[in-house]
């Protein structure tokens, strides 16, 4: 894509104007979607051979790592040292702590091991806010029918009508742990707008609610008697005699040695696949999205979804190269700023379902419409001085971590137009599970990003931060109440036997290894001090 | 935007000389040039606070704390990357408070150290976010919470403030601690509190 409008000329013919003309582009979603969606690629998508869903279509580098042979032997676990525990909570981000808390608050131990540090996750950059339907004018079945409609109708239904009559409790439950919200004189809650709500329904804190969010669970969890392993990746699930899940295989990267922990259940919460950075595009996931859940869950029997749908997040930031990928919350969009073309035409209805407006940045761009910041690197203005022209001092007060990014491309938001590309930023499926977060493999729950079902083929934002606490808090007390007085079972690793030999049936290639862990970037299986962790061939 | 420089720029990271185009992060350089990294790499849009490292310029002797994921390399620039210390021994739990009045004298027991501040500077100098760190200290001391939390808005407990504090005050939980008793007592909003109580009745439901 090099035949988009010069950056500087596209610049120079830019004004702030107080209005301009809405779209009136008539293509069709699906239209849209079919010709410029990454999803919708041709040869981006393969059928899977071997596993639970078999036949399924599946997008080909997640393939790869859910049908690829285990990183561990059985030598690996001879010496290895056993550690008992009630639960084990795998994953360090909103839904893992939400279920930890949650777990011991009810009696049970509780282990959270977390391939880096508790927090360093999705859910500290989330920015918009988080879905509950708190105003008058509007109702959960509002929010259930938005969350539906954007799902394109793929929703798993009993999950979404939970999801959305628990938003209120959740909102509760996050301020009696210490989080703020953003609330007018009277103390109400503030809302705002998503692309695809139906009324102003997203609550908030600036544009760091995440980060806030973040910060007090990890608070409360470390004061909490949960005991905490950082820097210590899953790289296995174990299983006992009738298949159950029974425990994992956790890594330390400390001292790196392995240790096997015997768990009455295990609770997933290892969050997206980002970093796998499917079609090469840049992501705004955290460093350690690599879908290692998906495919430990994948081994032990557990069926998935929906694992050809994919979000690609309409505003990541497209330049500066070392910024290239960073998102920009929509909560920008709903406060009303425009996506321009290069030519200064607004070309999508801004608020649109996320899938709908990434396909039309994308047609822009192929089209010859888009902004050309280099050889490689395209995008579309987000008009965010537009925006401040309407509402003087509205990027201060309200979206501080805007103009702090802005500070470091070397531009300020509120005179010039940033750059914007989609970036991979959500894996809408993965394991299917129950209302209390229950795959269908027994002792083995998933929360959080790892799912599928509850947003369909897309999801709407601040669902997610939704969806982590409500099912967090649900699997960690249903969790705690079934493992209650239950004895431990022996482990082992016999569904990695099964595993192999499905995978010599159907012919399939043994060198690749998963779970992926890191991106190959960072040089993980090369890297000297972490011998002993390294694939076994 | 101002033009980000492509050209090669040459530093050491953890001693290592490293050549890299100036228009990357300290963690991107290392990438580049093919250096392992794993830990102390996060979130990588600064608000994870794992990859602190301690910084100095060609132009000055003064040392600086940064975000690696944040800082672009520069020539001349020495980098080291800094472990993640132990973690504060102030433990506390929201519960133990029994009402708003009782919180001032809860917050010197939890965090007795909090009045023994030497006003040295040194949290305000060590943090790369530029929060008034010590201000907020003073403030909570007094029993101004709402206010104290105010300034830890940005704060994303990456303990640099807590290193560099002789007296172990721990000022980054100080600060989150006033942010979170100010929503545990003093956040009641009307509007959430009236849904939650048609929901509690059965009059909203969802039709499938």
């Amino acid at each position: 894509m090099t035949n988009g409008i010069p950056y500087s000329e596209a610049l120079g013919n830019y004004t702030p104007q107080r209005f301009r003309e809405p779209s009136n582009d008539p293509t069709k979603t699906r239209d849209l979607l079919e010709q410029f969606h990454p999803d919708y690629m041709p040869d981006s998508m393969t059928t899977l051979k071997v596993g639970p869903n078999q036949g399924d279509i599946c997008h080909k580098q997640l393939a790869d790592v859910l049908q690829s042979d285990a990183r561990i032997e059985e030598a690996d676990l001879a010496g290895a040292n056993t550690v008992e525990t009630d639960i084990l909570v795998v994953g360090g981000g909103g839904a893992g702590c939400a279920a930890a808390l949650t777990a011991a608050r009810k009696g049970a131990k509780v282990i959270l091991a977390t391939k880096l540090r508790l927090g360093d996750s999705n859910t500290v950059m989330a920015e918009g806010g988080i879905q509950s339907s708190v105003e008058k004018g509007d109702t959960p079945q509002m929010h259930y029918d938005d969350t539906v409609k954007g799902g394109h109708h793929y929703v798993d239904k009993p999950l979404a009508a939970q999801m959305v009559m628990d938003g209120p409790d959740v909102i509760r439950w996050l301020i009696q742990q210490g989080m703020q919200f953003d609330v007018d004189k009277y103390g109400d809650l503030l809302t705002r707008r998503a692309g695809g709500t139906s009324a102003p329904r997203v609550v908030y804190y600036r544009d760091y609610t995440g980060l806030e969010m973040m910060r007090v669970l990890r608070e409360a969890l470390t004061n909490a008697g949960i005991e905490v392993w950082d820097y210590n990746p899953t790289v296995e699930l174990l299983s006992n005699d009738q298949g159950h899940c029974a425990g994992a295989v956790v890594s330390s990267l400390k001292n790196c040695s392995y240790t096997l922990v015997k768990a009455k259940a295990v609770i997933l919460a290892t969050g997206g696949i980002g970093r796998m950075h499917l079609n090469g595009f840049p992501t705004s996931n955290h460093f350690g999205a690599t879908g290692d859940g998906l495919v430990m869950a994948y081994r032990m029997g557990a069926k998935l979804r929906d694992l050809d749908s994919f979000q690609y997040h309409p505003s990541g930031l497209a330049y500066p190269q070392h910024l290239a990928g960073t998102l920009i919350t929509e909560g920008v969009r709903s406060a009303g700023a425009y996506l321009l073309n290069g030519h200064g035409d607004r070309f999508v209805d801004e608020l649109g379902p996320r899938d709908h407006v990434a396909a039309a940045i994308l047609r822009e761009c192929e089209e010859g419409r888009g902004v050309q910041a280099n050889e490689t690197t395209s995008g579309v203005w987000l008009d965010t001085p537009g925006v401040e022209l309407r509402n003087p001092g509205i990027l201060k007060s309200r979206f501080p971590k805007l103009l702090q990014l802005g500070r470091k491309c070397g531009a300020d938001p509120t005179q010039e137009p940033l750059l914007i590309y989609p970036t991979l930023h959500y894996q809408n499926g993965g394991v299917v599970i129950d209302g209390n977060g229950c795959s269908t493999v027994r002792g083995l729950y998933c929360i959080g990003e790892v799912c599928g079902g509850i947003h369909g083929k897309n999801r709407l934002m601040g669902n997610s931060l939704l969806d982590i606490i409500s099912f967090g808090r649900k699997a960690g007390e249903h969790a705690a109440t079934e493992v209650h007085g239950r004895p431990h079972s022996n482990v082992s690793t016999e569904h990695l036997s099964e595993l192999r030999r499905q995978l010599t049936l159907a012919d399939m290639p043994m060198e690749n290894q998963g779970p992926m862990l890191f991106p190959d970037y960072a040089k993980f299986e090369t890297d000297s001090d972490y011998d002993g962790l390294h694939k076994a061939k | 935007m101002s033009e980000t420089s492509e050209q090669p720029v040459n530093l050491t990271i953890n001693s290592k000389s490293i050549t890299a185009p100036g228009s990357l992060s300290v963690i991107q350089a290392l990438w580049h040039v093919g250096y392992p990294r794993v830990k102390s790499v996060g979130c990588l849009e600064g608000v994870c606070g794992s990859c602190r490292i301690m910084v100095r310029r060609a132009d000055s002797h003064e040392l600086k704390m940064e975000l690696g994921c944040q800082l672009l390399v520069e020539e001349g620039m020495e980098v080291i990357f800094l472990v993640f210390p132990n973690p504060t021994h102030h433990t506390y739990q929201l519960e133990e408070i029994k009402n708003s009045w009782e919180v001032q004298d809860k917050f010197h027991q939890i965090f007795p150290e909090a009045d023994h501040c030497r006003h040295c500077g040194g949290c305000d100098k060590s943090c790369p976010k530029g929060i008034e760190v010590e201000r907020g200290v003073e403030l909570a001391s007094k029993g101004r919470f709402s206010e104290a939390g105010e300034l830890f808005i940005e704060c994303v407990m990456c303990s640099f403030c807590m290193t560099a504090c002789p007296e172990l005050i721990a000022p980054n939980h100080v600060g989150l601690f006033s942010r979170r008793v100010t929503a545990y007592f003093h956040i009641r909003p009307s509007n959430l509190i009236n849904r939650l109580e048609m929901l509690r009745k059965g009059d909203l439901q969802i039709k499938q």
